[in-house]
């Protein structure tokens, strides 16, 4: 069976290993074991916190498989995108041109930088192994941060991001890299998120443009990249996307990948879920498949199960699920249809 | 040949000679009601009728004939009634020397910092009397004049050269950068510009600084650029002290080169003299000579012999600057160079 839960330091030879399968552009999920020891620890301290409000937590979970205690994925939330250090995005806005003395108007894309998006929920850091590609637990992979989310409201914020990796070709090159960033960096694409990785990525930021990139003026090959998702970022997106996420006009500033927003209450999986009574007892009809999970902080665990649900009803759960979720007869969970 | 101020009835003779320059010469469109216009605007201005901002010297080069060969204009101030603008070529740097990144990147930024500075421009000289003195005359002459009057200009005097662009006209610089927001040509553009629809037209530009990096590299490499026709005017100007400060049109990317007044050389160098009229040697240097008149200003170029206060010139020489002996004369040696401005 798999469960999602939080990560342990002892997960770090095996989460360095799934950071090295990890995307290009996944930066928070670096392959240096120094940076990634200090990653479960800010984890582990965020799940122990008491706090009341948003904070500077980064919440870190690994997918496992119980039978082989292999990590087959992790994922992640950072509670306030841009607490700590600014959060930069390229804001993709019309200038508009206008004279009235020669009755001409119209209006040119431009790419500003920004902070917009601070204050909000960023999850990130998604990465599940190639196996398990769209599959129920690539579903729990991500959707498990929304449960949490449901679980412990006070904690995010009011509308929640995420940013899907851009495109960039088999060979690691980035269009969009080659025609902005590289100017300002001189370096390859690759080496720019692997320093996003290990450096701060704020840092980097810092020395991108200040002024609007107009659109027009870069190579058609950058412009096709605005928005256009990475292959392998695709499913990230769908599950969101699915989850009533939608994008906007804020992109990447290194690949130009899209940048998903919801408002926290309307994500599906939030708004929807349900919780109830736990009995313990023998499954005995099936009727479909959920994503279930109790609502304890670092005891959090989420499953895919198959459940005879009866909304304000108690749940059967056989003793295999209880002990995998960590919860016993007259505990609550958290349900929500696949 | 002399120079002297446009007259209302130049202008047919205007009009034949501006049609030779073509769609290129935007200041001085072969348009008869502009022309007529700017005309009697430059005679306003040389009967000191208009404030500085508008005031508009037009010159032309004159034959003994009486036959009209070139032109060049004086603008008193710039921007001062609509807004001027230029691009400066700046600097930005990104730098992270923890990671070995030191990138400099040219910059644009677009300015009006020129604003009540003086202006040479709207030269032409006729195809066929490309030789001698005639273009250094029709370019200098203006600097002798404003040597005689500094008063009537500002600090600094401008001269924005046009930039380079193939033979269709189509300029590199404008396709990557203007077309963007204007969805016209570069000559369309240019002939609104010409139209003085210029200040509208440069308010439909971002007013954002332009990293020059994401110009096409055949753009980025005629930034400050002349055009090769406009070679031989920029050489007389630079033996001037004109020199290219960072400033370029915000159209084609064209140098503007500037100097203060009172560092040009012609002006620096000129001297009261007292005009004397005999047989100047054989070996005598020219002389770029003004009879510092204003509304009857004349300015030619001849051999002259100095003699302590006085400058020794021919007879037609005196006559063709409307004086008699014992006049005052402005005058400077003319430097000793071939190149002929034939347009500025």
């Amino acid at each position: 069976m798999l469960v999602l839960r939080p990560v342990e330091p002892n997960d770090l030879p095996q989460l360095q290993q799934l950071a090295r399968d990890s995307l290009v552009g996944v930066t928070s999920l670096p392959d240096d074991s120094e940076r990634l020891s200090e990653k479960i620890a800010a984890s582990c301290a965020s799940f122990d916190s008491d706090v009341a409000a948003q904070g500077p937590e980064n919440y870190f979970f690994v997918l496992e498989d119980l039978d082989t205690r292999r990590l087959v994925g992790c994922s992640e939330i950072l509670a306030t995108a841009g607490f700590n250090e600014p959060f930069y995005s390229l804001r993709n806005r019309h200038f508009t041109s206008a004279s009235r003395e020669l009755n001409i108007e119209h209006g040119v894309p431009a790419l500003s930088l920004c902070h917009d998006l601070s204050g909000h929920t960023l999850l990130r850091g998604f990465h599940i192994d190639a196996a398990l590609v769209r599959t129920p637990f690539s579903e729990l992979l991500s959707r498990a941060r929304l449960l949490f989310i449901a679980a412990h409201a006070p904690r995010f914020a009011e509308a929640v991001i995420t940013e899907i990796v851009g495109y960039s070709d088999e060979q690691g090159h980035s269009p969009f890299w080659d025609a902005l960033g590289k100017h300002f960096f001189d370096l390859p694409y690759v080496e720019a998120e692997r320093l996003c990785g290990l450096q701060s990525r704020t840092f980097l930021a810092e020395l991108m443009p200040q002024y609007p990139i107009y659109v027009p003026m870069l190579p058609q090959a950058a412009q096709d990249c605005i928005g256009r998702i990475h292959p392998d970022g695709q499913e990230a997106f769908d599950i969101l996307e699915r989850e009533g996420f939608e994008t906007n006009s804020y992109i990447d500033l290194f690949d130009a990948g899209p940048t998903l927003y919801a408002r926290t209450a309307n994500i599906r999986s939030i708004a929807l879920s349900q919780t109830a009574k736990v009995q313990e007892e023998p499954l005995i009809d099936a009727r479909g498949r959920y994503l279930v999970s109790n609502d304890a902080l670092h005891g959090f665990r989420a499953v895919v199960a198959e459940l005879d649900f009866q909304p304000g009803q108690p749940l059967a759960l056989d003793p295999a699920l209880c002990a995998a979720l960590n919860v016993r007869a007259g505990g609550t969970i958290r349900v929500i249809a696949l | 040949m002399i120079v002297r101020p446009v007259q209302v009835s130049d202008l047919p003779a205007l009009m034949t000679l501006v049609q030779q320059a073509g769609p290129g010469f935007t200041t001085l469109p072969a348009n008869e009601d502009r022309l007529a216009h700017r005309v009697r605007w430059a005679q306003r201005a040389f009967a000191e009728q208009v404030e500085r901002a508008d005031a508009d010297y037009l010159f032309v080069l004159e034959d003994d004939e009486q036959r009209v060969i070139g032109v060049s204009a004086l603008a008193g101030a710039v921007g001062l009634r609509e807004p001027w603008y230029n691009y400066r070529v700046g600097l930005t740097v990104s730098s992270a020397p923890d990671l070995g990144i030191q990138r400099q990147i040219p910059t644009l930024f677009l300015n009006n910092e020129l604003t009540g500075q003086s202006e040479l421009c709207s030269l032409f000289l006729r195809h066929d009397q490309r030789h001698g003195s005639n273009g250094r005359l029709l370019s200098l002459g203006r600097l002798l004049f404003v040597a005689e009057f500094p008063h009537l200009f500002g600090e600094k005097m401008i001269a924005e050269l046009r930039g380079s662009a193939d033979e269709q006209g189509c300029s590199p610089f404008w396709d990557s950068l203007g077309r963007h927001f204007f969805q016209m040509d570069f000559s369309h553009a240019d002939h609104l510009s010409g139209l003085g629809n210029k200040a509208f037209i440069a308010e439909l530009m971002p007013r954002q600084p332009l990293y020059t990096c994401l110009l096409t590299e055949q753009a980025q490499a005629v930034i400050g650029q002349a055009h090769p026709n406009t070679e031989p005017a920029l050489k007389i100007l630079q033996s001037e002290g004109f020199a290219h400060k960072g400033y370029i049109d915000i159209f084609d990317g064209g140098p503007v080169i500037e100097a203060p007044i009172r560092s040009i050389r012609t002006v620096r160098d000129s001297l009261e003299l007292t005009l004397s009229i005999g047989t100047p040697d054989d070996q005598a240097p020219l002389w770029l000579i003004h009879n510092r008149r204003l509304e009857n200003c004349r300015i030619t170029v001849a051999p002259g012999r100095r003699v302590g206060s006085s400058l020794v010139i021919d007879r037609l020489t005196a006559k063709r600057l409307q004086l008699q002996p014992g006049n005052s004369v402005r005058a400077v040696p003319l430097p000793n160079q071939q190149q002929q401005a034939v347009a500025a």
